[in-house]
């Protein structure tokens, strides 16, 4: 309980951390409230509404002769040009994306933190190893290996498209080779530092050394990869449904984008359309950049002392 | 060979060092965006070719030609960049007519589906024997190509001969070894054609150019001698050979990556012989690759392009409302288009589980709300298909006799009631989702498309999943390959089939196409019905003018309909945007004289028909 | 000397090694799948011309040996090995019969001068910008107003070209809309020509360097934290370092390491990396091509492009850890 005090004293004290969470959690009410106030089966897919109506809280058809009876429904992101109720969109969609990214990208950073820490500090045959794979991976086009692997997992279901989570794995079988190489280029440097080496020279062991005295000098670093390869991820799964891949029919951000593009919201003046994925998308990676930076001023107490 | 590497080197260098200095420059942002405005914010059109006059032939001879002589046009290749550049050899294995080529491809006939039907061009006439077993043509005279050597009826034999032995790796090629036994020049003036048969129907599919179908002749002085390997890998583009020679009033001049320049050749055979009183008022026509649908719209918009390729029913109205100069083929109203020769329907493979049962086909069909899908998903701009064939006119007479057929097989009806009847039927029942199964199959009914279905299928997915269907709609980039090897079990795909007659279309699902889910085939319903087969084969050999041959059509259709082989959704529309500030007499339905399709082979129709509004 | 003999031997191995099995895995990539790219090409092309001949099969069984891929794949392996080590890349099956070579030459004068370029410009400005936003003597337009401008990091780099070209090119109309120059223009090496190449590199370029900018500032902003904190950045300071100095030779040049490894990965993925913001502004540049190629299966194309990358990202790679001694006098490759 004690703890729980300090730590929210001491968001108070960290404006960066205290705004981004706030807007993590602002993001999860939505999606929490915002599931009780549409259908999450319907709302969000063609046909829920009529098309292209603009923002509105009351809306009632024209065409409709009875309009002053019924109760009017509400759209107050608008609908699309296919009858999606955008509000919903927001509501499925912010979840969905949030969950791919943060599927591939925790997987990806796992794998490539372990893999670079331990290829750095062990080196040998292993560390060769490890960077060849990296190599020979990172040298291939990503697009190339998912475009071909969506496919085929395409294919092989009886033409049915991939799910949320098996893109979220394709993502993340493509998401570790970065982290890997940079962290191990970071923990080389580190490895000939003088605390590391007093720290060997003191019969420290090697796991010792990693976790008391290499990670937490790789916070930050490991904070900042970690907003980098969820960001990528999301943008990972952005750009597969640019190009058509993926799920066209579940209402993630990507896929919404890829039909703003598509059906050319902004040639036919349906900005809302545009500006609902595009607002939550930016709204996500300011949160993960206003956490990490406020996770700089956990791990590093200058900076706190400096403030 | 070596020449046009030293050349690609040297323009590589020169365009990545202007290219780089471009987007240096702009980036670092002080003068460029500054000087932008002054130079580019006034019209487009006019600072451009101003701009390019002060830039004298650093590209060799390429003269300038004003903006008002010029016809721009968008189409073609991947956005940003053609894939064809330097091919001109409608033989060659990437090339293709669409993309202006069609301008220099003169046909003996001409057939325009929206005008006079068949105009005679290189020919003068045809005559069948009484059997259709031999075709005698008659060829023009005085026609020349355009490095004055006269064009004759050994060319056309040429032409022919080199299809029936370049079959199948010729493009176009095998409809003319299965057809021609043999064909001779008997003198320069006329083409004597012996069949494999009766075939009433090679001269139109074959020697007549409409819409995309038609054979490209060929001068026999350039490529006599080249064996079918050689003449698929011709390039056959050079400017100073004036390569690739042609017929028609133009020629290429500059061709790139992300340009085709194709100017007015003032020797043209037509004019000397008096065929036609003048040349064509256009000059050059430019033409670029196609682009992001946004980007192409506001070029037109800005009057920077006089036609691009057709657009979706969502954006046409856009494009209309926002420049009063731009015209659709019906004027600036509903459908903005005309309608193309490409039915969509929603296609069944018939090996497939659940999709063999016809009582499925059939409550598919029942599924989808035809009219919603116009009005939601094509505001309006759309029209809906009850036979897959174009209603063009020498196809209403069809339509019409079918009409009883189609009171007892409604295609185009919406009645969830009767989905549910033929499903139960069948022996199906709605699982704890709500989705038809049977024996513990449920009916997974995901479907491809072309990403031109962009707009309806999401639509159809959703009726069907309210019709107790789990449909999902998707675009893969094989999409062509999963039809053709069964691996769809229903999918979305247009009919380019009948234009005249609706043999064409039918023959589609004749069990000659027929292959095992796995193998590929090139009409892939896997429809097998002997019957049926039997009355085509019959078809194939009756002229559609026979009073037989309806009847023929009708028993073939009450067959196809009883099996609802696929269902027929919309008429295709092309809603093609044309721009009226520098060129008028564009293709309308109040000026009806072909299809406004530039990518066409009747392209030439257009080029002499239009004039410049200006003056 | 900080590298010995045997330390470069293992290295160029080890180069050789990944160029080998890049390709090799390039060769398999494209070829798990069930698809047939010559039946895609050759249907694409019957379908555009409406039908689809009676002996569409054999046609395509003509072309298989045509390309050599009705060779067994033992077969068809070897061949590429050997045409790869002469630098054969064959012809493309979409284009056929342009080569590969000359697929590749007409999209990489585009793709150098814009990505290259802009992938330079975001990395130097957001080094920068993230090395400010770290350091505690920057003043608060830097730490607290700079970062907002990096939201634009969050925004896919084609979904700002799409808003850019929203702005500048329909609402304004002070910009082009798309296209490396104008349809009508004649290309000639003069003055005006080159200005309006400029021009027209102005909306794509400024939508990647605003997308990636922000990544950049990102990494480094991380690593600046690091680098403050350590014991030598405080000795420094005591011993009274000029505020530059410090900033730059104590701080930059420690945190920089990462960003370059990084700078050599993001320069590997110029040909790759933009592809929607090329395909979005119809810039005819080297990764259009890439994805096209993909989507059709041109598996020659694939090869060719990709293999271009393997070697200048190996022979990049082989730098950058060449140059890591230089740069971090901490690292030495001195005996094994």
């Amino acid at each position: 309980m004690q703890r729980i005090i300090i730590a929210l004293r001491y968001i108070r004290r960290n404006v960066s951390l205290a705004i981004g969470l706030g807007i993590l959690i602002f993001l999860i009410l939505f999606a929490v409230i915002g599931s009780f106030l549409v259908d999450t089966k319907v709302d969000p897919y063609p046909l829920a509404g009529p098309a292209s109506v603009a923002p509105t809280l009351s809306y009632c058809p024209r065409t409709d002769p009875e309009c002053a009876q019924v109760e009017p429904v509400a759209y107050p992101f608008g609908t699309d040009g296919q009858g999606r109720d955008l509000f919903a969109v927001a509501v499925v969609g912010t979840w969905m994306t949030i969950r791919i990214g943060l599927l591939a990208g925790m997987i990806g950073l796992a794998i490539g933190t372990v893999l670079g820490f331990t290829s750095a500090y062990y080196g040998g045959v292993y560390d060769a190893f490890i960077q060849w794979t990296v190599d020979v991976l990172l040298t291939v086009p990503g697009l190339l290996i998912l475009i071909i692997i969506a496919s085929t997992i395409a294919g092989l279901e009886n033409g049915k498209t991939l799910t949320i989570n098996q893109m979220g794995l394709v993502i993340a079988l493509l998401a570790w080779m970065g982290p890997t190489r940079t962290i191990r280029s970071q923990v080389l440097s580190m490895r000939e530092r003088p605390y590391v080496m007093m720290a060997r020279l003191n019969g420290m062991s090697s796991l010792g050394i990693i976790f008391r005295e290499m990670i937490p000098n790789l916070l930050p670093y490991l904070g900042a990869g970690l907003v980098g390869s969820v960001t990528g991820a999301i943008f990972a799964s952005m750009g597969l449904a640019a190009l058509g891949l993926g799920p066209l029919r579940e209402p993630t951000l990507g896929v919404t984008i890829y039909w703003v593009i598509n059906q050319n919201a902004f040639l036919r003046g349906l900005w809302w359309w545009a500006a609902v994925p595009i607002v939550i998308v930016a709204l996500i990676f300011i949160m993960l950049f206003l956490i990490s930076m406020g996770l700089d001023e956990v791990a590093n107490p200058r900076v706190r002392r400096a403030r | 060979m070596q020449e046009q590497k030293k050349l690609n080197r040297r323009d590589f260098l020169r365009l990545s060092g202007i290219a780089s200095a471009g987007v240096l420059a702009a980036a670092c942002g002080a003068t460029a965006p500054a000087e932008a405005p002054a130079a580019g914010g006034a019209a487009a059109p006019a600072a451009a070719p101003a701009a390019a006059v002060e830039a004298p032939a650093a590209s060799g001879a390429l003269k300038e030609v004003a903006r008002e002589k010029s016809l721009i046009l968008m189409f073609g290749g991947q956005p940003g960049q053609f894939e064809d550049t330097g091919l001109g050899n409608p033989y060659a294995t990437g090339a293709t007519h669409q993309i202006g080529s069609a301008a220099l491809w003169e046909p003996l006939f001409f057939y325009s589906a929206y005008g006079e039907g068949e105009i005679p061009w290189l020919a003068t006439g045809y005559e069948y024997n009484e059997d259709f077993t031999e075709l005698t043509i008659s060829i023009r005279d005085g026609v020349e190509w355009s490095d004055g050597t006269p064009f004759t009826a050994k060319d056309v034999v040429f032409t022919l001969n080199m299809l029936k032995d370049g079959a199948p790796l010729l493009s176009r090629s095998q409809a003319t070894a299965a057809a021609v036994a043999s064909a001779t020049a008997v003198d320069d003036l006329t083409v004597q054609i012996v069949m494999n048969g009766p075939r009433p129907r090679y001269m139109f599919n074959q020697l007549m150019s409409k819409f995309d179908t038609g054979i490209y002749l060929v001068p026999e002085h350039i490529y006599a001698g080249k064996t079918p390997d050689e003449i698929v890998s011709f390039e056959y583009y050079d400017p100073e050979k004036n390569w690739p020679l042609s017929t028609g009033p133009y020629k290429i001049v500059a061709w790139n990556t992300t340009q085709k320049f194709i100017d007015r050749r003032d020797d043209w055979w037509a004019v000397k012989t008096g065929f036609m009183g003048e040349l064509p008022a256009i000059e050059r026509i430019v033409i670029a690759p196609r682009a992001d649908d946004s980007i192409m719209t506001q070029r037109i918009i800005n009057n920077e392009v006089d036609s691009i390729l057709d657009l979706r029913a969502t954006t046409i109205a856009a494009t209309v409302s926002q420049n009063p100069a731009i015209i659709t083929h019906t004027g600036r109203e509903l459908p903005y288009g005309y309608m193309d020769w490409w039915p969509s329907s929603m296609w069944f493979n018939h090996d497939a589980e659940h999709f063999s049962d016809k009582n499925v086909r059939w409550a598919i069909s029942y599924a989808i709300d035809r009219q919603q899908l116009i009005d939601v998903a094509l505001e309006g701009s759309g029209m809906v298909a009850s036979l897959p064939f174009p209603e063009y006119p020498p196809l209403l007479p069809y339509y019409e006799a079918a009409k009883p057929l189609l009171e007892k097989y409604n295609t185009n009806e919406y009645n969830l009631d009767k989905v549910a009847e033929r499903m139960t039927a069948s022996g199906y029942e709605k699982d704890a989702d709500g989705f038809w199964a049977k024996d513990g199959s449920r009916v997974l009914a995901p479907f491809g498309g072309w990403s031109v279905f962009n707009d309806i299928g999401p639509i159809v997915a959703e009726q069907l999943r309210k019709a107790g269907f789990e449909a999902d709609y998707t675009t893969p980039a094989d999409h062509g390959t999963r039809m053709s090897d069964g691996s769809y079990g229903l999918w979305l795909n247009g009919h380019g089939g009948t234009i005249r007659d609706p043999f064409t279309t039918l023959d589609f699902y004749t069990g000659k196409y027929y292959a095992p889910i796995g193998e590929p085939t090139a009409q892939s319903s896997r429809y097998n019905n002997p019957e049926y087969d039997a009355i085509l084969e019959e078809m194939a050999t009756t002229p559609s003018d026979q009073p037989k041959y309806m009847d023929l059509f009708l028993s073939a259709l009450e067959i196809w309909l009883d099996d609802l082989v696929d269902a027929p959704i919309q008429q295709w529309m092309h809603r093609i945007p044309m721009n009226t500030t520098y060129w008028s007499d564009w293709p309308t339905a109040d000026n009806s004289y072909v299809n406004g399709s530039f990518w066409h082979l009747t392209f030439p129709l257009m080029l002499h028909r239009m004039k410049p509004t200006q003056g | 000397m900080r590298y010995s003999k045997q330390y470069l031997l293992r290295r160029v191995g080890l180069l050789l090694l990944i160029i080998w099995s890049a390709a090799t895995f390039n060769f398999i990539i494209p070829r798990i799948t069930p698809r047939n790219p010559l039946r895609e090409k050759l249907l694409q092309e019957a379908s555009r011309s409406g039908y689809i001949p009676i002996g569409f099969d054999e046609m395509v069984a003509a072309y298989e040996t045509k390309f050599g891929l009705d060779l067994p794949i033992w077969r068809q392996y070897i061949n590429y090995l050997g045409d790869m080590a002469r630098l054969d890349l064959g012809f493309s099956i979409a284009s056929y019969p342009k080569t590969v070579w000359q697929v590749i030459l007409e999209g990489l004068p585009w793709t150098i001068g814009l990505l290259a370029v802009t992938t330079i410009i975001a990395f130097a400005l957001g080094t920068l910008l993230g090395a400010l936003m770290a350091w505690q003597n920057s003043g608060p337009f830097v730490r607290y107003v700079m970062p907002s401008i990096l939201i634009f990091g969050a925004i896919p780099a084609y979904v700002i070209a799409l808003s850019l070209v929203y702005f500048f090119a329909f609402r304004l109309k002070i910009l082009p809309t798309g296209g490396g120059y104008g349809i009508s223009t004649i290309p000639a090496l003069s003055i005006p020509f080159i200005l309006e190449i400029l021009k027209h590199s102005i909306l794509p370029a400024l939508a990647l360097v605003l997308a990636r900018t922000g990544g950049w500032a990102l990494g480094m902003r991380g690593m600046m934290v690091t680098v403050e904190g350590e014991d030598y950045m405080t000795f420094a300071e005591a011993k009274g370092v000029k505020d530059w100095r410090l900033f730059y030779k104590y701080g930059v040049r420690n945190a920089l390491l990462p960003q370059v490894t990084g700078l050599a990965l993001a320069l590997s993925f110029v040909v790759s990396g933009a592809v929607l913001v090329e395909l979005v502004m119809g810039y005819p540049g080297l990764g259009t091509k890439l994805a096209q190629a993909v989507t059709q299966l041109d598996y020659f194309v694939i090869q060719g492009i990709v293999f271009v990358i393997i070697l200048t990202l190996a022979i990049a790679m082989l730098v950058i850890d060449l140059l890591y001694p230089l740069l971090d006098p901490r690292i030495s490759y001195e005996g094994g």
